[in-house]
């Protein structure tokens, strides 16, 4: 991620036709989001497929809960909503004065123009870097502008340009002779150097540090998973259809669910839960087991669709015998098995299997 | 109640109909709830029993009321009461971010609503308001503290409590101590340091401030950082309402994690007084003293969980205590008179500790710090357990807790030798909920419910046998306290989004709930 997340929404025009949103999706999102906070707190920002990925992600991580086609849904609903090209959001009708973006800090933050930011760059390296750094994070010899409170109460130089004028060291031309342009393109690139250090501004990093190697032999040996997949079936090419940080959590979670929460990176349809539910004997569908894909449990009720698409629902009794079948249990339970050295051996020997 | 004597005179003019009897904030809630907590103690434990475990079959819904329709509604689109009400003379108070509710405690219609202009702030929820004689207070995400008349939810004044150009935010219930409005700040995504604030109750003045990490080198608690810069921006937001007690006159404040979050390079220690349960004087902001919940926290694991406030007795010796399950995976017991730990054990199974040092402070495994590579660690971001209200039960001795057991996996993303912000994060994730109930005495749990489903909620216990929890499908459900059966459930069709609270009116008594932007009224109405 190059730039702050709200560099984007001055940039690019507001697309004419904005495209429509998927069907259900707002729901999804409603349902899904809006259990932990207001969903004007997400679609307050804008940004990339990327970055809602990795937002939707950090959510998930925080106990967001919604089967892999909601979070599927939700992706293509904010990536075409609230994408960087996406028109900026109206403020919603009759919402007491409510700005539209109501993401951390305040609601007329600056928002940043990339042009000036690049422009500010060099003037900043011309004349404030060797003083307060390459990141404006400061140096033993300036201060660190990006927990600056002159910086922060700044808007498009409207602090920084007095707070210089007054004679602030610089590197060659003197603070005074600095333009009103100049000041306000030092304004976008300070103020982008804050973006970047939030969340949504950054990545992951390297993931592929282990010994593949070592990882083949875990593969086939300690770990099992040979019992279940093989290097040449269904982990031949793998290493092609997803990146390397997607392979690490796709291993580590699949399918993802358990508690409904939890599932690693982007979609691809896992593999249902299945349940077997076994009515009382003396029940009017007595005795006969039926099996299908799990619909949904709690502690009083299980629903499933058996192979013909049916769908069944039962009260939970102490005379109902519920049995449930989860594909990824075995992963589930290498979670307390796994050493972060295991973990990265295999991310290396599957990045292998191009 | 002695301490509380000259208060109640002075204060006696401000007990018109309607308004609150500050004596009532010490007292076991019965007619009223009113305080975040029901009571100082934040045990949420009433000892109501006419819904009891013979008669919950015949618990009925009441009433419903759904925020969603006001004009400039905080409902509406995703929309969610995290809010746990206020209750005062047949009146519920509640709110979400920058709107605040007047509604019927008996009908759930609405007397009245209050809406406030925003300027920003993140939104992410509202925990409540406190009630002050005939006077309402809460925050909003743009760091005002709002005082209403009770009556018709016209504003008084407001107050500034924070910066929005610093990014924090409000969304802590305020505690009302004596006259002194108690208000916290929010906010984790530039490098801030956090503080607790006391209002006077008539004015909103500033009482006094303490920041919950030193501001110079040699103040208490400095030896835990590297640098006077890495310590002013520290963190430690106080995101929850404390609990009090009375007799020891101190109020114990559980603060935040540490900053930048997840990137802990530049900040080698400790870092106090981040992540911990802090006794402060009410009067003065003074501490008192402070136990570590999580020393150097790079996992975003908050130490603000409810200090729970209850007497007991261990080895032989009673004892006034103060319990925490924290977002860590440990839960802990201490004296509260002296913030000795009396016990430290994982109410989940957890795997980034190598267990508690002296003082009973767990000692994190620096391999399961966060890596540039990744490390899987348990728990994930979202604790053990989270902000959701926990409850203490006398009758059977238990604490009990919305717990989660669950592994993702925590980055670097920022390698640089000065990470800000965050500097990383954890990624997916898999676990599984329960509500665990915990021997206070040993800090071991003594049953564990799973839910199949997800799940996690605010807890309140009775009198009546009875503990209430929310699972992940949209039921309200009673639980048995003493083994964790279900003994009654009804579906709210979202999940439940604060702690429940009850009160007895008339000779009837009530559980409300909220879930997702509607408040549901159930009551015994036979
Ligand atoms: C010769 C070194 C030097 C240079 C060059 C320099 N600064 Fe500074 N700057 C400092 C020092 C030292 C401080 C802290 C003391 C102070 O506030 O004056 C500081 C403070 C600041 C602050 C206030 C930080 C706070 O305390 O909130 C801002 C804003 C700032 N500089 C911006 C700039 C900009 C923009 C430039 C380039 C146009 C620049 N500085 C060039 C040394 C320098
Ligand atoms: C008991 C059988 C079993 C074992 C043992 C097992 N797996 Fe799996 N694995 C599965 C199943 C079933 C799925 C698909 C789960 C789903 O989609 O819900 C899966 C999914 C995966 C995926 C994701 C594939 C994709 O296309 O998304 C990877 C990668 C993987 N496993 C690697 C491993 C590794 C590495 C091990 C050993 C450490 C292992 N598995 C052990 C059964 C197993």
């Amino acid at each position: 991620m190059r730039y702050g997340i709200f560099v984007a929404a001055l940039l690019v025009a507001p697309a004419v036709g904005v495209a429509q949103p998927p069907a259900g999706a707002s729901e999804a999102l409603e349902k899904v989001c809006g259990a932990c906070h207001s969903v004007e707190t997400v679609t307050g920002q804008r940004r990339t497929r990327a970055e809602w990925q990795e937002s939707i992600n950090a959510m998930v991580a925080r106990g967001a809960e919604g089967t892999d086609a909601e979070f599927a849904l939700i992706l293509d609903y904010l990536t075409t909503q609230y994408g960087p090209t996406a028109a900026p959001a109206a403020p919603a009708a009759g919402r007491g004065g409510r700005g539209p973006a109501f993401s951390p800090g305040p609601a007329d933050k600056q928002v940043v123009d990339e042009a000036a930011a690049n422009r500010g760059r060099k003037v900043y390296a011309a004349e404030c870097i060797t003083c307060h750094g390459t990141h404006a994070r400061g140096s033993e010899r300036g201060a660190d502008l990006v927990r600056s409170e002159i910086v922060l109460h700044d808007r498009y130089g409207s602090t920084l340009g007095p707070f210089l004028k007054k004679g602030h060291p610089t590197q060659t031309t003197p603070a005074a002779q600095l333009t009103g342009a100049q000041i306000v393109d030092l304004s976008h690139t300070i103020h982008q150097e804050v973006y970047n250090t939030l969340r949504a501004a950054l990545q992951i990093q390297n993931v592929v540090t282990g010994d593949p190697q070592a990882g083949a032999a875990y593969f086939n040996g300690a770990g099992k998973c040979s019992t279940c997949h093989s290097a040449a079936g269904d982990m031949a090419h793998i290493a092609s259809r997803m990146d390397a940080p997607e392979l690490q959590q796709r291993f580590l979670f699949p399918g993802g669910r358990g508690g409904g929460r939890g599932r690693g990176g982007a979609a691809t349809a896992a593999k249902p839960v299945m349940v077997t539910v076994t009515p009382a004997s003396s029940a009017a569908i007595a005795g006969s087991a039926i099996t299908g894909t799990l619909v949904h449990i709690d502690d009083f009720n299980v629903a499933l669709r058996d192979g013909a698409g049916e769908y069944h629902s039962f009260k939970r009794t102490p005379a109902l015998k519920v049995v449930k079948s989860d594909p990824a249990q075995a992963h589930h339970e290498l979670l307390d098995q796994y050493t972060d050295r295991n973990i990265h051996d295999i991310v290396a020997y599957l990045e292998t299997m191009k | 109640m002695k301490t509380l004597g000259t208060f109640l005179i002075a204060s006696a003019a401000l007990m018109a109909q309607g308004g609150l009897n500050p004596a009532r904030l010490g007292a076991p809630p019965t007619d009223t709830w009113p305080t975040y907590n029901g009571d100082y103690s934040g045990r949420r434990y009433s000892t109501l029993s006419k819904i009891n475990q013979s008669n919950i079959n015949s618990l009925t819904l009441a009433w419903v009321y759904r925020a969603n329709g006001a004009p400039g509604g905080g409902g509406g689109f995703g929309g969610r009461i995290s809010a746990t009400p206020v209750e005062v003379n047949g009146v519920l108070y509640f709110t979400m971010p920058d709107h605040a509710w007047a509604v019927d405690a008996r009908t759930g219609r609405e007397v009245w609503h209050y809406a406030w202009t925003s300027h920003g702030g993140d939104h992410i929820g509202n925990r409540g308001a406190g009630v002050y004689g005939n006077w309402l207070y809460f925050e909003t995400p743009d760091c005002n503290l709002v005082s209403l008349n009770l009556k018709d939810g016209k504003e008084r004044w407001h107050k500034p409590i924070c910066d929005l150009d610093q990014y924090y935010f409000g969304s802590m219930a305020p505690l009302v101590v004596k006259n002194h409005i108690i208000t916290g700040v929010s906010g984790d995504d530039l490098d801030r340091p956090g503080y607790i604030e006391s209002h006077d109750p008539e004015t909103g003045d500033l009482q006094w401030r303490w920041y919950t990490v030193p501001q110079k080198m040699g103040d208490a608690g400095s030896e835990s950082w590297p640098s006077e810069e890495a310590m002013k921006h520290g963190g430690g937001m106080t995101w929850l309402t404390p609990t009090y007690d009375p007799e020891l006159n101190m109020i114990y404040v559980p603060t935040g994690n540490p900053q930048p979050v997840i990137a802990g390079k530049a900040r080698p220690g400790a870092n106090l007084f981040t992540a911990s349960v802090v006794a402060l004087n009410p009067d003065t902001g003074k501490m008192q003293w402070y136990f570590q919940s999580s020393p150097h926290d790079t996992h975003d694991w908050d130490a603000t969980q409810t200090p729970v406030l209850f007497d007991g007795e261990i080895n032989g010796q009673k004892r006034k205590l103060v319990a925490q399950a924290s977002r860590n995976g440990y839960f802990f017991v201490l004296d509260r008179a002296t913030g000795k730990n009396l016990a430290s054990a994982e109410y989940v199974k957890i795997n980034w500790s190598k267990g508690v040092d002296a003082k009973g402070s767990p000692i994190p495994n620096p391999a399961k710090e966060p890596q540039l590579d990744g490390a899987l660690v348990s728990p994930n971001q979202g604790g053990g357990t989270n902000w959701p209200p926990p409850t203490y039960d006398p009758d059977t001795g238990l604490f009990y807790v919305s717990a989660s057991r669950a592994f993702s996996v925590y980055y670097i993303y920022d390698p640089s030798d000065k990470p800000e912000g965050w500097g990383g994060n954890d990624r997916g994730g898999w676990g599984e909920t329960m509500i665990q109930a915990i021997d206070y005495k040993t800090g071991k749990v003594k049953w564990s419910h799973k839910w199949e489903d997800g799940g996690r909620s605010g807890l309140l216990s009775t009198a009546g046998k009875l503990l209430f929890a929310g699972d992940g499908s949209g039921n309200l459900v009673a639980l048995d306290p003493a083994n964790g059966n279900p003994l009654w459930h009804a579906n709210l069709g979202s999940s439940v989004t604060n702690g429940p609270i009850t009160y007895e009116l008339d000779g009837t008594q009530y559980l409300v709930v909220a879930a997702g932007d509607t408040l549901f009224g159930f009551a015994m109405l036979r």
